[in-house]
């Protein structure tokens, strides 16, 4: 069985799991909502400045708590069944996907809840999107991993956030300063160079993943 | 001789300790009042110069007030009262050759002793109504030729910085040693997880260690320069973020191993750690900067102060500390090294 | 001895930290005389003082260590 099949299988796993236990997902979603309430609650008049970085911080956080769950809360006997059976690689990527696609998911809601109560900012709607993109992506690739090596201590929510924070800056700085040009506070010079640069950190990311997933897996 | 490397290490910094101390500072003009002057009177400027001496051969001096297309007025009077202190009196012209009511020139003074000083568009002028034509016809175009240079190894004197110059030599280098020493550790946790050898993670945690205290003392150093030179502890300074980035990551990396019992599982989970957090610092290098520009442009008043403003002076005690730095912070790690042996042969006994 | 060298990272910046800032609300025309020359100074006593408490932490260390080899006999 190639990687790739491997890999198709294991996200009908994961997405079927996933619609099983629809707690999981629902408690997510309600994160999120609660978490902009609080926000608007708190600031009440939402500038385009103060959206933009609440947008990314929501996503931030709520990105690591969807995430957490991918290695953290499988079992070791379903992790030793998976290792017998699958290539790590295929593991890994399988759950990168997956976890994109959620963020993904997750992006787009915090982007209705935020605009519903405080405003759409957003001018270029293109950019924006691929923003989202790229940061979903982003964010999947750096807590996917993280999550991998944080499974395999025992305290490891805490360890999760204190991990994969520093990771996450050069990535998060770049989303920042993306999403602001599509808001429209910056001006928009060099869009294409910051897309390439946020690609070429999501790319780096990824291929250290795949490189050094496999000693980590071995036990 | 199996210490050569130590030693060669403390006489470096030895080195750019005694250089980068003693050699003074060149001339320049730490203060100038009034600092706005009005077109068509007599004006009296008061100069305080830094490391000047006016009063030798105070005939010589010269001085001018200068546009950046090099259109110059000369003082017509200088009086030096001591070797800080000079007043120059200057013959503004009615107009000015600008098309502006307010024009910032340069303040440059000659000195066959001290050599060429400036206050670079330092003194504003404010001229009543604009006539471009009637301002270059009054206008003396005062010929600025045969400038001294002063005869001495000397660092470059700058407004904001002063005597701080020096700190390239102490602060900078160790954010430098910093990065060489982490980059060492990255290498020796692949080589830990090639080889399987319990000693190279030992190696990258030693020099991880060192790293974060080259990181801390680069942070606190930093902070206080910073204070005194753009006012603030903090600013968005390339080399000040890297260094609380990697302190965050070296930080978790640490956190990281001590939450392992198992020394196998504790090498093995902190090197894959240390090289992907690795992998995800380099970028920022190109990051920061880019941000920078977009986020602030031209910054007021920040000097930009990265390799390219060296003079070749600074050049002989920078580069130099740097290769010092990283060669006591080897040291540290050695002993960090053997410590971690002598206690791991200890557990196993 | 990693739990030691967080530790050692958290009375670092406990120490060198209020330090700095007790310098630094001084009297700056203090810190700012004869070319900000003090400035210098600071930088270099902040970098000693760390290197110094840095070693401190070793030397205990190396005592616990060695104290530890005595007991094994």
């Amino acid at each position: 069985m190639n990687i790739l099949v491997q890999i198709m299988h294991l996200l009908r796993k994961e997405i079927t799991l996933e619609w099983r236990q629809k707690y999981a997902l629902s408690g997510i979603l309600l994160y999120v909502l609660s978490t902009v309430f609080i926000v608007y609650i708190s600031f009440q008049n939402i500038g385009p400045q103060v959206w933009n970085v609440l947008f990314w911080v929501i996503m931030l956080f709520a990105s690591v708590n969807a995430v957490m769950k991918s290695f953290v809360q499988e079992s070791g006997y379903r992790q030793l069944y998976y290792f017998q059976l699958l290539h790590p690689i295929a593991i890994l990527l399988s759950k990168m996907i997956y976890n994109s696609l959620l963020l993904l998911l997750l992006g787009g809601l915090t982007f209705v809840a935020l605009a519903f109560i405080a405003g759409n900012p957003v001018q270029d709607a293109g950019i924006f999107a691929l923003t989202l993109f790229l940061g979903s992506t982003g964010f999947s690739i750096t807590f996917t991993f993280v999550s991998a090596i944080a499974a395999k201590a025992d305290n490891s929510s805490t360890l999760m956030a204190i991990l994969s924070f520093p990771v996450v800056i050069p990535i998060l700085l770049l989303l920042v300063n993306l999403s602001a040009h599509s808001i429209g506070i910056l001006g928009s010079t060099d869009i294409g160079d910051k897309t390439m640069l946020l690609g070429a950190v999501d790319l780096i990311l990824v291929s250290m993943g795949l490189v050094l997933f496999p000693f980590l897996w071995r036990d | 001789m199996k210490y050569w490397w130590k030693i060669l290490g403390v006489l470096i910094l030895l080195y750019t300790f005694f250089m980068g101390l003693l050699t003074p500072l060149k001339t320049g003009i730490s203060e100038a009042s009034p600092l706005s002057l009005h077109a068509g009177r007599s004006e009296t400027v008061t100069v305080v110069g830094y490391n000047s001496f006016f009063t030798k051969e105070k005939e010589k001096l010269r001085a001018w007030l200068k546009l950046p297309n090099g259109k110059a007025l000369a003082a017509k009077r200088i009086d030096v009262v001591d070797d800080r202190v000079a007043k120059l009196t200057f013959d503004i012209p009615s107009f000015l050759p600008v098309d502006t009511k307010v024009k910032d020139f340069t303040l440059l003074i000659d000195s066959p002793v001290d050599g060429a000083s400036v206050l670079p568009g330092g003194i504003a002028v404010t001229q009543d109504t604009v006539n471009l034509a009637l301002g270059d016809a009054l206008w003396p175009n005062a010929e600025i030729s045969q400038l001294h240079e002063k005869e001495a190894i000397t660092f470059p004197f700058r407004n904001i910085l002063g005597e701080t110059i020096r700190n390239t030599y102490y602060h900078v280098p160790l954010w430098m040693s910093m990065f060489i020493i982490l980059t060492g550790g990255m290498v020796f946790s692949v080589i830990y997880l090639m080889k399987n050898d319990a000693d190279a993670d030992r190696k990258a945690m030693a020099l991880s260690n060192v790293g974060l205290l080259l990181g801390i003392l680069g942070i606190i150093t930093g902070a206080i320069w910073a204070r005194y030179t753009w006012g603030k502890f903090w600013s968005w300074d390339v080399k000040q973020n890297m260094t609380a980035i990697a302190l965050l990551i070296y930080g978790a990396y640490f956190v990281l191993r001590a939450s392992f019992e198992d020394p196998e599982k504790k090498a093995r989970v902190g090197a894959v750690f240390n090289i992907f957090a690795y992998a995800s610092l380099v970028p920022l290098l190109y990051i920061i900067p880019k941000l920078t520009d977009s986020l602030h442009p031209g910054a007021g008043g920040n000097i930009a102060f990265g390799s390219q403003d060296l003079d070749s002076t600074m050049r002989m005690v920078f580069y130099p500390a740097i290769i010092g730095w990283a060669l006591i912070g080897l040291w540290v790690a050695e002993i960090i090294l053997r410590t971690a042996r002598l206690k791991d042969r200890l557990m196993e006994v | 001895m990693l739990i030691a060298s967080k530790k050692a990272l958290s009375t670092c910046l406990l120490l060198i930290l209020p330090l700095t800032f007790l310098l630094a609300q001084q009297d700056t025309d203090f810190m700012r005389s004869m070319g900000k020359m003090y400035v210098v100074v600071a930088v270099i006593a902040a970098i000693f003082l760390g290197i110094v408490i840095y070693l401190i932490r070793l030397d205990r260390k190396l005592t616990k260590l060695e104290d530890q080899i005595k007991n094994h006999g």
